[in-house]
């Protein structure tokens, strides 16, 4: 049976695995289910359509699951496993398409996921980040305070944001990226080497980001984009580079 | 479904609140947590950990104390949260307890004012007086010393201190350490955020001797003109004798120089910090000596 405080409410319908923890005052609606080993603890609310995957942690007074801004039906929210939720995060659920978190992220106090946004695994939101509706977030990014990514925004993987940048477009992966209009400020290569990159990975990575960029994101080096594209012998982390640019490219081509 | 008219809320039985405490409807207040004489708890407020109040502070809705650190390397330990006298935390103040690699604590000291979201992070000191706006956050290991005011969504970095009455501009990345009476900020967001003036009000409310004022400000208008070659210059305002709040000054900007990247407490990373000695009750000392041969 699962462990719930007598002044909590969960509906009818609302599925808990057996050792789920829920503490006092917290909400559960009819149409969540929660694995194995959740902690949900004082005051926290999740509703809408919303699975939780096993051992994650829901902090006092952070809402999951509910409807966006301005809208009152009932959405999908998808989230992993081994995630840790903080103290007054708000995760909104996706009407047209599901809010994805994947696993082992930790998403620190006052943190806001949008509608629909998706969020890869082992990122770690600081404090204030916003993920607006719509936006990407890729694997192992890092997130300072009061940064916020803006619908229709995507952050490449490994990528570091400094304290209150605003992301409208691609940041791209393994960089570390600052101001609004964000500029690239280099490799994130500290992080880069606690993930197992090797130091040929990363002087290649600081080789082409050199190349790609003039300090600014909006003026792509393009002569030297073809240039690397046509190179044979590059570093299977500077093709993925290339590739999410050059997807960047083409999405705001199409538009 | 009936209507219960019983105020709800969930006070652990272990709890030390004293009798005169106000604990308003739906506040949760965990087994290992104090609370002092004439503190209001207004409502929906939850306090985890174990964590001491003191008397007459004011702590408004939403505000949630005492959880664990926002650490990775966090591993459980007791630590503490101390929160001293006539506080008040204005709505959505979180603070955390301390982590067992930054000295087992973090504390609130008496008279400040924190607005609503601020965030006081593990292993944070907030003296006295201190004014901090709202959503100001606190990155862990952070001093604030007493009067020190920082305005709205200023963020503060790992291990930096800020001086006694300074004043950090709103929307302030504060990388390093903030000297004692100055005013810290970048009057635009993409330039490296610096020192842009004196903090008038906070000379005022730091009641000093005109003797100490005259002495202060000539000291100020010499470090911070331009702040090129500050070393020989607070060399040579200590060698000429300076005394009260200059050598306040002079001694905070020698430590800061000495720090890594401006940031005098990074010295103190994974140590002890000297106030931890000080201020960490002695139940808690006795329980470090014991898991730390």
């Amino acid at each position: 049976m699962p462990e719930v405080s007598r002044q909590a409410v969960v509906e009818k319908g609302a599925q808990l695995a057996d050792d789920v923890k829920v503490g006092p005052f917290v909400y559960i609606g009819s149409c969540v289910r929660i694995g194995p080993g959740c902690v949900i603890d004082s005051g926290a609310t999740v509703t809408g359509q919303t699975v939780i995957g096993a051992k994650c942690r829901i902090f006092p007074l952070a809402v999951v699951g509910s409807a966006p801004d301005g809208s009152d039906q009932m959405g999908t929210c998808t989230i992993g496993q081994a995630n840790t939720i903080r103290e007054h995060v708000t995760i909104n659920a996706g009407c047209d398409e599901p809010t994805q978190i994947g696993d082992d992220n930790l998403i620190m106090i006052g943190c806001l996921v949008g509608a629909g946004a998706r969020i890869a695994s082992h990122c770690v939101l600081n404090n204030c980040t916003q993920i607006n509706p719509g936006a990407r977030i890729d694997d192992y990014v890092w997130t300072s305070a009061f940064t916020s990514v803006l619908p229709g925004g995507s952050v490449g993987a490994y990528t570091f944001l400094v304290g209150y940048t605003g992301v409208e477009t691609d940041a791209p992966p393994f960089a570390m990226v600052q101001g609004y209009p964000f500029r690239v400020r280099g490799v994130n290569s500290e992080r880069l080497r606690r993930c197992g990159f090797g130091d040929d990975d990363i002087r290649a990575l600081k080789e082409a980001f050199r190349q790609l960029y003039n300090g600014s994101a909006d003026q792509i080096n393009e002569p030297a984009l073809r240039k690397m594209q046509d190179r044979k012998d590059l570093n299977p982390h500077v093709v993925r580079l290339i590739e999410h640019i050059q997807a960047g490219l083409a999405k705001r081509q199409s538009k | 479904m009936s209507v219960s008219l019983t105020v709800m809320r969930e006070i652990a039985p272990s709890a030390r609140v004293a009798p005169d405490a106000v604990i308003g409807p739906y506040c949760v207040i965990g087994p290992r947590v104090t609370i002092g004489p004439g503190t209001v708890l207004t409502r929906r407020i939850i306090i985890n950990g174990h964590t001491i109040i003191g008397s007459a502070n004011r702590i408004e809705e939403g505000c949630i104390l005492g959880t664990s650190p926002q650490d990775l390397k966090y591993s459980g330990f007791p630590t503490v949260l101390i929160i001293g006298h006539h506080n008040h935390l204005g709505p959505r103040v979180t603070a955390h307890i301390g982590t067992e690699f930054g000295g087992y604590l973090t504390r609130i000291g008496d008279n400040n004012v924190l607005l609503d979201g601020c965030h006081v992070a593990h292993d944070c000191y907030v003296e006295d007086r201190a004014t901090l706006g709202k959503n100001v956050l606190l990155g862990g290991h952070v001093l604030i010393e007493t009067g020190a005011v920082m305005e709205d969504q200023a963020a503060a970095h790992q291990f930096t201190t800020i001086g006694c009455f300074s004043r950090v501009l709103a929307r302030t990345p504060v990388r390093r350490d903030v000297p004692p009476f100055t005013r810290f900020g970048s009057l635009y967001g993409s330039k490296q955020p610096s020192v842009v003036g004196i903090h008038e009000q906070g000379i005022n409310s730091a009641a000093l001797s005109q003797s100490e004022e005259k002495e202060l400000r000539h000291a100020l208008q010499e470090v911070f003109d331009d702040e090129s070659a500050l070393q020989t210059k607070i060399e040579q305002l200590v060698n000429m004798g300076v005394e009260g709040a200059a050598a306040v000054l002079c001694e905070f900007c020698q430590r800061s120089l000495q720090g890594v990247f401006g940031r005098y407490n990074e010295l103190y990373r994974g140590q002890m910090p000297p106030q931890a000695l000080k201020y960490l009750p002695p139940e808690v000392l006795a329980l470090i000596r014991r898991q730390t041969p």
